[in-house]
């Protein structure tokens, strides 16, 4: 796993990918996500930073824990993700754009233009 | 020899003010830490700092000048017990002439009653060691591979990889670094590796020890170390007011541009800064960030140098 360059900490992008992969179904609702040693294995990273990731779902109730058993995707998870991933999105897509359309010089309508045209 | 003194931590390395001299030359001046078994380290700095040296100390290898060592609360100096509990495969270990790789796998094993054959072979395999193959005809990818072999099949509760990627290929380094991760969570136990490869193995270490001019420099979790210090350019007068009166680790000059490692975390006051003055802000990565510890180390030999002439 590559750190990113803003110095985001590496459980962060792992506990990210697990969320996106949660999100496109590869681990639907009561699945297993993988273990610590897996994550670890798989990712290239010390046990315990792939433990941090896990975690950090578990806090967001994104993940349950079952003793003994693992890790499983909490019921209604999915929605959940999926909600704050859109109430995000304003924030990290939307507002970073119009900033760099403004400073190219476009107008609203130019922008919206853009849009259009790239959607069809 | 007198019994050693208890340890307030029995399960792992302790170190109090350790160090070692090679004649009149101070390698280690002062060197404390306390290593919780379990864990795997990365042992970092500048060549010359006395990394090696400090692993050979640990392992009873080398006899240190001052100071205690204990491993699980035993002292390592002539004591046979952490001898089969160490594993540290020197950079340029002697072995018999007339050894092959099958003869050196063959004897090994009765050091270490954590042996595994399984490993052992497996690894042969993976790294193609050839068995026939007198031990000083071996490349050194071809050593390395050995060591690599040696270290994680004895499955020693203290296992020593000085630089274990010397001559290997990326694809070798990869199976490396796969058989590392799945020996440790198939056997959990404490690994201190040392490195210049520092981002290629930076995310496979739990925690970081930063040796800098005979002592630790750093010693903390590896997200904290990376969150340590970043990187700030832009116009140089606009890039000092950011900084403040924060440490600047190092400095590069491009023209009217400065190019600053800082130490610290970047605060949002930071980027509200930058955004406004056109600076902007980078993390540095861990290597960056030894690096620059390194650089600044040997600015601060050099002004004492000066100040002292």
């Amino acid at each position: 796993m590559t750190p990113s360059p803003d110095g985001r900490p590496i459980f962060l992008e792992i506990a990210d990918q697990i969320a996106a992969d949660i999100l496109v179904g590869a681990y639907p609702e009561q699945a297993q996500v993988p273990s610590t040693n897996e994550l670890s294995v798989h990712y290239r990273v010390n046990p315990a930073t792939a433990g941090k990731a896990l975690n950090r779902l578990v806090d967001d109730g994104v993940l349950y824990k079952r003793r003994g058993l693992g890790m499983f995707v909490a019921e209604g998870a999915p929605e959940a993700l999926r909600a704050r991933r859109r109430a995000a999105f304003a924030d990290e897509y939307v507002r970073p754009f119009l900033a760099e359309g403004r400073r190219l010089g476009l107008s609203l309508d130019e922008i919206t233009d853009l849009i259009h045209k790239e959607d069809r | 020899m007198t019994p050693s003194p208890p340890s307030a931590h029995p399960s792992g390395i302790s170190l109090n003010h350790v160090t070692k001299n090679f004649g009149r030359k101070q390698v280690l001046t002062d060197v404390t830490a306390e290593l919780p078994s379990g864990r795997i380290y990365g042992l970092l700095g500048s060549n010359g700092v006395g990394k090696t040296t400090l692993m050979s100390l640990i392992c009873g290898h080398q006899f240190r000048t001052g100071g205690r060592i204990l491993i699980d609360g035993i002292d390592p100096v002539e004591n046979p017990m952490v001898l089969q509990r160490t594993c540290f495969v020197h950079e340029d270990q002697l072995y018999n002439d007339s050894f092959s790789v099958r003869d050196i796998l063959a004897v090994i094993p009765a050091f270490y009653p954590t042996w595994s054959a399984e490993t052992a072979d497996r690894l042969v395999t993976r790294f193609r060691l050839p068995l026939d193959t007198k031990s000083k005809k071996l490349s050194r990818g071809q050593r390395s591979a050995l060591a690599i072999t040696l270290s994680l099949a004895s499955r020693a509760a203290y296992t020593f990889l000085d630089e274990p990627y010397l001559g290997l290929d990326a694809s070798s380094r990869s199976i490396l670094y796969d058989e590392l991760l799945a020996e440790y969570a198939a056997h959990p136990r404490t690994f201190i590796i040392s490195t210049h490869l520092i981002d290629e193995v930076a995310d496979l270490m739990e925690e970081v020890v930063v040796l800098e001019d005979g002592v630790v420099a750093v010693q903390t979790d590896v997200d904290e170390a990376r969150a340590a210090c970043f990187i700030v350019r832009g116009r140089e007068a606009e890039v000092r007011t950011l900084v403040g009166d924060r440490e600047i680790l190092t400095e590069r000059h491009l023209g009217t541009i400065l190019s600053a490692t800082v130490r610290g975390a970047v605060t949002p006051d930071d980027r509200t800064l930058a955004e406004r003055t056109h600076l902007t802000i980078e993390a540095a990565s861990l290597q960056e960030f030894v690096a620059a510890l390194g650089l600044h180390a040997l600015d601060e030999v050099a002004r004492k140098t000066e100040v002292a002439s």
